[in-house]
């Protein structure tokens, strides 16, 4: 007799699906996503139409404001730099990991976790000690006699940048390390028998095979930078604020829920279109891994 | 050609002063911070005027800092236990249940890990207004529940997946009950997505702290609150102290799943 005749453990698919077989195990991790996230995430978004009164003044209010409309702007120019740069870093990194010798790899690997894993404060705090006015990199450089006066590095957006971008960098060497150790090194031969220069493999082969975990890459730094609040509202000025600061601040100072609420319903819908496209044209796995 | 580092030609420097440059970057924060945590200077100078355990003293000394330490530690664990068994269960449910809706229901459950959490954060404050659990150690266990549960449920959803379903079945054929082949058979071949299940989950809570900002009462605050309230008023060299010992920690955390890999692989 074989496994597959035990009665038991394999009733026929159309049986067992009008059953819902298995779904009982599924309900407390339901019932704790319903009721810890679902339901309070659509009543924060309900309130965008409710309060003060029903309608959608809290919405003409946030994108009738230059104010606020600044503040989005501030958040796709970060969101974009940062997103450019780990590419440009991470692309060479990845390359590197995938075909230097093992020792140097395994060095930078380590490396690459180990800053990825640091607590965030940690982190945070190590750039604000560094971009500080008297910090290192300002005295360094007027040691050298690069600069005479120290450079305005904290508090505005490009303090937010430079930190964002060390946070970020994981994230998209990481992927990009897979798509590349994937390419089968034969293409390249194949390349070179036809006459193709180191650029021409590079622009022609190269990037082309490693397009999608490019692409897989910068829309997760992408988006998971535009939600950020903790880097920016420790490295960031008050006159130039990110999305997720404003959000935070309206509910803290001003207690403005509606406007908190259209604020966030706002940075949701960039964040799940975005999502999508990832999911619709990377599925979900390559994204994540 | 491109693919072999020894025929790589002029390309192999450039890689290599890039790969050297952002190893560089992202490892002299860390070092540095170490460093001021042992400097004897308050305003942080580099390189340090002189070595002390000052700062460490300072932070041993401190009743809050303990305080916010031990509840950082008694949360997450919570959270760990809680994580691990209904994420067990969700993923016995998700890979082998056979209902309609099954793979929406793991969209759903791994939104709370792509959703900006500053929105839920705000959104569990204002809910948690009205029910009275902010600032209550039910409150953050619930909060982080939520963020801990995605990381849990993939690990072990995962691991649950690539385990070979006959050898429980196997087990059921000689005899053995259903739920004691689950417990005696499938729970130590899946051991390994449990063990990374339950790290997720402790760091997961353990660095949380957008919604704890949100959260916190003056009489329970996280040890990240605490760092984050402190970082707003100043850079003392306290906190490069109590970051030193969570980078120490995450080397160790880093060491114990380098181990268990190589426990895998023989």
């Amino acid at each position: 007799m074989t496994v597959t005749d035990v009665p038991l453990a394999n009733p026929s698919p159309a049986t067992a699906r009008r059953r819902g077989r298995g779904i009982v195990p599924v309900i407390p991790a339901l019932a704790v996503v319903v009721l810890v996230f679902v339901i309070p995430v659509l009543a924060l978004l309900l309130r965008s139409v409710l309060e003060p009164e029903p309608g959608l003044q809290n919405y003409a209010a946030f994108f009738g404001s230059t104010t606020y409309l600044k503040v989005l702007g501030n958040t796709f120019l970060v969101a974009g730099t940062v997103t450019l740069a780990t590419v440009l870093l991470g692309f060479p990194v990845a390359w590197f990991l995938a075909i230097a010798p093992s020792f140097w790899s395994r060095l930078l690997f380590a490396i690459i976790i180990l800053s990825m894993w640091t607590n965030l404060l940690a982190r945070t705090y190590a750039w604000m000690v560094l971009l500080q006015r008297t910090g290192i990199i300002n005295r360094t450089l007027m040691d050298l006699g690069l600069i005479s006066e120290p450079l305005p590095l904290i508090n505005n957006l490009a303090g937010v940048t430079i930190g964002m971008t060390y946070i970020m960098l994981p994230f998209m060497i990481l992927p990009l390390h897979a798509t590349i150790r994937a390419i089968d090194p034969a293409v390249f031969q194949a390349a070179a028998l036809c006459g193709a220069s180191r650029w021409q493999a590079f622009t022609r082969v190269m990037l082309p095979l490693a397009a999608s975990g490019i692409a897989a890459g910068a829309l997760m730094v992408f988006v998971m930078s535009l939600g950020y609040f903790i880097t920016p509202a420790l490295l960031g000025g008050t006159s130039n604020m990110m999305l997720a600061e404003l959000i935070a601040q309206l509910v803290q100072s001003l207690l403005d829920w509606g406007l908190a609420g259209a604020a966030a319903l706002v940075l949701l819908v960039v964040t799940l279109a975005i999502y999508l496209v990832q999911l619709r044209f990377f599925g979900f796995g390559q994204a994540r891994s | 050609m491109l693919l072999d580092f020894a025929r790589l030609g002029p390309w192999r420097v450039v890689l290599i002063v890039i790969a050297v440059l952002v190893g560089a970057y992202l490892l002299l924060p860390i070092l540095l911070i170490v460093a001021l945590s042992f400097g004897s200077s308050q305003w942080l100078q580099f390189p340090p005027p002189g070595w002390t355990l000052r700062w460490y003293e300072e932070l041993f000394d401190d009743p809050e800092w303990i305080a916010s330490f031990l509840t950082s530690f008694q949360i997450a664990a919570v959270v760990t236990v809680l994580s691990v068994v209904i994420g067990l269960m969700a993923s016995f449910g998700l890979t082998r249940g056979e209902f309609r809706g099954r793979e929406v229901l793991r969209a759903l459950f791994l939104t709370p890990m792509i959703l900006p959490v500053v929105v839920l954060a705000v959104a569990l404050y204002a809910f948690f207004l009205r029910l009275h659990l902010n600032g209550t150690f039910l409150g953050f266990v619930l909060a982080h529940l939520v963020i801990a549960l995605p990381f849990s449920i993939i690990a072990i959803s995962n691991a649950l997946e690539r385990f070979d379903r006959d050898i429980e079945t196997a087990a059921i054929v000689c005899g053995a009950s259903p739920l004691e082949a689950k417990i005696r058979v499938t729970l130590p071949g899946i051991r390994l997505g449990l063990i990374s299940a339950a790290i997720f989950s402790f760091l997961a809570s353990w660095d949380e702290v957008v919604i704890a900002i949100f959260m916190a009462s003056p009489d329970l605050q996280t040890l990240p609150v605490r760092i984050y309230s402190t970082l707003r008023q100043d850079l003392s060299p306290v906190i490069a102290a109590v970051s030193t010992l969570l980078i120490a920690l995450t080397a160790a955390l880093m060491a114990l799943a380098a181990l268990f890999r190589k426990d895998a692989r023989s």
